[in-house]
C-alpha cells in the first residue's frame, strides 16, 4: 500500500538540514503500523510526505499504486481528499460547524450534494456511536468524542489509508485506550490500513508493527 | 453554489459584531453615492425640463455694429435688422433651418363695450405658440394666412378674457370684436397661461402699427437635425452670411450681428452636467473606497485568524481554488449585504429629498432609477472582489502542513 524507495529530504538554509536519509519503507494493505521517534528525528517530515502535505527531494513514494511525485497543488489536494484520512492530535474540527457538518466536510470538496453528504456523515457517526451528538458543536463534546468525530471525518471518503498524528496526544489515558480500540477495530474488522505517528510507547505497543526513526533513518523494521 | 453560500454565511455570522462594524462603512459609502448621484440627477432633470420647454435648437439674432470697414463702408456702422431679413433667411435654402420668425412688441388699450384694459401686444409668427409654451384653450392661434393678409385678428389670454368679457366663457368670445391700436380686431383664440398676459396679433399687422418702420429687434431661427456642435455653428455661419449680403458687411464680422445660439449653450450645459455627474460618481466611489479598505482589512484579520482552519481544509482536500473562491465570495457577500442596506437607506433619503424639493425649480425628481441600481450592484461586486482578492491571495499561501501545527 505504501512504498518508499530511497526517499531523501533536505531543508535548505544557511546550514542545509538533511532530515530524511534514504528512507525505504513498505507498508502492506491492512496493516496497523506506528511510526515512533523522538522530536527532531524526522518523524514529522516523514508524516508530511506520507500525507502528501510536503514534497521530497529524491526517491519514490508509491501510495496505493500511485506515484506521488511532483504533483500540482490541485492534484495533491484531490489525492489527499480521496486516498488519505487524517486524524490529528488536536482534532482540528471546525469550531463553528456541528459534528455532522465536520464529518461531511471532505465530501463538500468532492462536490457531493448536501443531502447525500449528511446522510453518509450520519452513517459514520452512527458507526462510531455518536449519532446523538450529531448536532453538537465541537466545544460541546468531550476530548474522546471530538477524536471520534475526527475519525469519522477521516473515514467518510473511504480512503486507502488512515494517517494519524499523535491521535492520543491530547487525551487522558482512559480515552486514549478507547481511541486506540477504535483504530484496532477498524483495522481488524474492515481491513483498514492505519499509520499512527506517535512518541508514546504505550500507543506503539497496540499496533502490529513499530517503525522507529532516528536521525532521519529507519532504525529497525519488524515486530 | 447554494452550498458555498451556506458555507460563507456560516463564517460571516461567526463574527457578527465585527462584520457589522465593517459593513457600516460600506453601507455609508453606498448611501453617500446614492444620495450624491440622486441629487445630481435632480439637477440634471431640472435642467432638461427647463431646456425642453423652451427648445434647445434655437438661434436668436440681434443687430450690432460692424467692426471692420467693408466695400466702402466705414467700421462702427449700426446694423438694424429689417422685416425683409426674415424672408431672406427663410429663403436661404438651408435644410437645417426649419422656421424663421420675429416678434414686435407694442402696448396699448384693448376695449370692448363692457370694459377696457391696457395690454402688451406681440406681433408674432405661428411658431411663437410652440416656443412660448402656452396652450390654446379655445379657437386657434395666429396662422400663415393671417400674416399674408395682414388680418386684424387677436389671440387673448384667458385672464384678459375674464376682464374684457365678464361672465363669458372662452369659446363664447371667439368671433367677437375688440378695439385696439385704433383698429377693430376679431378674437380668434384664447390661450391658457400662468404668467403671460400678452395679446397676440399677426407680425405683419403689428408692423403697420409701429409708425411705418420696418425695423425688427431680433430674428428667431429654429433649427432641425442639428446634432453636433459643428452643425450648430454651421447654421449660425449661414445665417450670418445671408445677413452680410443683405446689409453689406463682411461675412466673418462677428460684431455686425449678435447671434445667441441656444443649441451651443445646450451642448455646453450638457457637457457640464456630464462632468457634474462624473464628479459625483468619483466622490461617491472614493467614499465607498474607505469602506472597501475596511472590508479588505477585516478579511486579512479573518484569514490570519483562520490560518489553522484553512490548513485543515487544505489537508482534507480543499483545492487552492476552493480557498480563493471562499475568501473572495465572503468579501463580496459582506460588501453586497451592507451595500444593499446602504442602497435602501439612500433610496429612502432621496425619496425624502424628492418630497422636500417638490415644486422647486433647481432640483426636479432627485430619485435613483433602475439603471443606477444595476450600476451600483456591479460596483459592489467588483469592490467586494477587489477587497477580498489580496486577503485571498494571502490565504493561498497557507500550506496544508498548517493543519499539523498545534494551536
Amino acid at each position: 500500500m505504501i512504498k518508499l524507495k530511497n526517499v531523501n529530504k533536505t531543508y535548505p538554509g544557511a546550514v542545509p538540514l538533511h532530515v530524511l536519509k534514504d528512507i525505504n519503507l513498505h507498508i502492506d494493505r491492512g496493516e496497523l503500523v506506528s511510526i515512533m521517534g523522538a522530536s527532531g528525528s524526522g518523524k514529522s517530515t516523514l508524516l508530511n510526505i506520507l500525507g502528501i502535505l510536503d514534497t521530497y527531494d529524491t526517491g519514490e513514494y508509491w501510495l496505493d499504486g500511485v506515484l506521488i511525485r511532483n504533483l500540482g497543488e490541485n492534484r495533491a489536494a484531490e489525492l489527499r481528499n480521496r486516498m488519505i484520512g487524517f486524524v490529528f492530535q488536536s482534532f482540528n474540527l471546525i469550531s463553528y460547524k456541528d459534528a455532522l457538518d465536520n464529518v461531511a466536510l471532505p465530501l463538500f470538496y468532492q462536490g457531493v450534494s448536501r443531502r447525500k453528504r449528511r446522510m453518509l456523515a450520519m452513517e459514520q457517526l452512527e458507526r462510531l456511536g455518536l449519532a446523538d451528538r450529531a448536532h453538537h458543536l465541537p466545544a460541546e463534546l468531550s476530548g474522546g468524542q471530538k477524536q471520534r468525530v475526527a475519525i469519522a471525518r477521516s473515514l467518510i471518503t473511504r480512503p486507502s489509508i488512515i494517517l494519524a498524528d499523535e491521535p492520543t496526544g491530547a487525551l487522558d489515558s482512559h480515552t486514549s485506550k478507547e481511541v486506540m480500540q477504535i483504530f484496532r477495530q477498524l483495522n481488524a474488522e474492515q481491513g483498514m490500513t492505519i499509520v499512527i505517528v506517535t512518541h508514546d510507547p504505550g500507543v506503539g505497543e497496540q499496533t502490529n508493527r513499530v517503525i522507529r526513526i532516528v536521525d532521519g533513518q529507519i532504525e529497525k523494521q519488524g515486530e | 453554489m447554494f452550498d458555498l453560500a451556506r458555507e460563507i454565511w456560516q463564517t460571516i455570522s461567526n463574527n457578527k459584531l465585527r462584520t457589522s462594524l465593517t459593513g457600516v462603512a460600506v453601507a455609508w459609502g453606498i448611501f453617500m453615492l446614492i444620495v450624491l448621484v440622486g441629487m445630481t440627477k435632480g439637477v440634471i432633470n431640472s435642467f432638461e425640463e427647463e431646456v425642453g420647454s423652451q427648445g434647445s435648437n434655437v438661434l436668436q439674432v440681434w443687430g450690432g455694429q460692424t467692426t471692420e470697414p467693408w466695400h466702402g463702408y466705414r467700421q462702427g456702422r449700426q446694423i438694424n435688422l429689417k422685416t425683409r431679413d426674415i424672408d431672406a433667411v427663410g429663403n436661404s435654402h438651408n435644410a437645417k433651418i426649419s422656421d424663421v420668425s420675429s416678434v414686435i412688441y407694442c402696448t396699448g388699450v384693448i376695449s370692448t363695450s363692457e370694459d377696457y384694459i391696457s395690454s402688451g401686444f406681440s406681433g408674432v409668427y405661428p411658431s411663437q405658440l410652440r416656443r412660448s409654451g402656452n396652450k390654446m384653450e379655445s379657437g386657434r392661434f395666429i396662422n400663415q394666412s393671417d400674416l399674408a393678409e395682414r388680418r386684424k385678428v387677436m389671440v387673448l389670454s384667458e385672464k384678459n378674457v375674464e376682464l374684457l368679457f365678464p361672465g363669458k366663457k372662452n369659446q363664447e368670445v371667439i368671433g367677437r370684436k375688440v378695439e385696439a391700436l385704433g383698429l377693430a380686431f376679431t378674437v380668434v383664440g384664447v390661450y391658457g397661461t400662468q404668467w403671460n398676459r400678452t395679446s397676440y396679433i399677426p407680425f405683419t399687422t403689428a408692423v403697420m402699427c409701429q409708425a411705418n418702420s420696418d425695423d425688427v429687434g431680433s430674428i428667431v431661427v429654429e433649427m432641425r437635425d442639428v446634432e453636433t456642435e459643428a452643425d450648430g455653428k454651421a447654421v449660425e455661419e449661414s445665417v450670418r452670411t445671408v445677413l452680410a449680403a443683405q446689409h453689406h458687411f463682411k461675412a466673418d464680422d462677428s460684431g455686425a450681428v449678435w447671434i445667441s445660439n441656444r443649441f451651443l449653450q445646450f451642448i455646453t450645459m450638457q457637457q457640464g452636467m456630464g462632468i457634474l455627474n462624473a464628479t459625483m460618481w468619483i466622490i461617491g466611489l472614493f467614499t465607498l473606497l474607505s469602506g472597501i479598505v475596511g472590508v479588505s482589512n477585516i478579511m486579512f484579520v479573518s484569514v490570519r485568524e483562520r490560518t489553522h482552519e484553512i490548513g485543515v481544509r487544505r489537508a482534507i482536500g480543499a483545492k487552492p481554488r476552493n480557498v480563493l473562491v471562499q475568501i473572495v465570495m465572503e468579501s463580496v457577500a459582506i460588501t453586497a449585504l451592507f451595500g444593499y442596506i446602504g442602497i435602501l437607506m439612500g433610496i429612502g433619503a432621496t425619496e425624502l429629498l424628492a418630497a422636500a424639493f417638490d415644486g422647486q425649480d433647481f432640483i426636479s425628481n432627485p430619485r435613483v432609477d433602475i439603471s443606477l441600481a444595476v450600476n451600483v450592484t456591479v460596483v459592489l461586486v467588483v469592490a467586494g472582489c477587489v477587497a477580498g482578492l489580496f486577503p485571498a491571495l494571502k490565504a493561498l499561501k497557507i500550506k496544508p502542513v498548517e493543519a499539523l501545527r498545534d494551536e
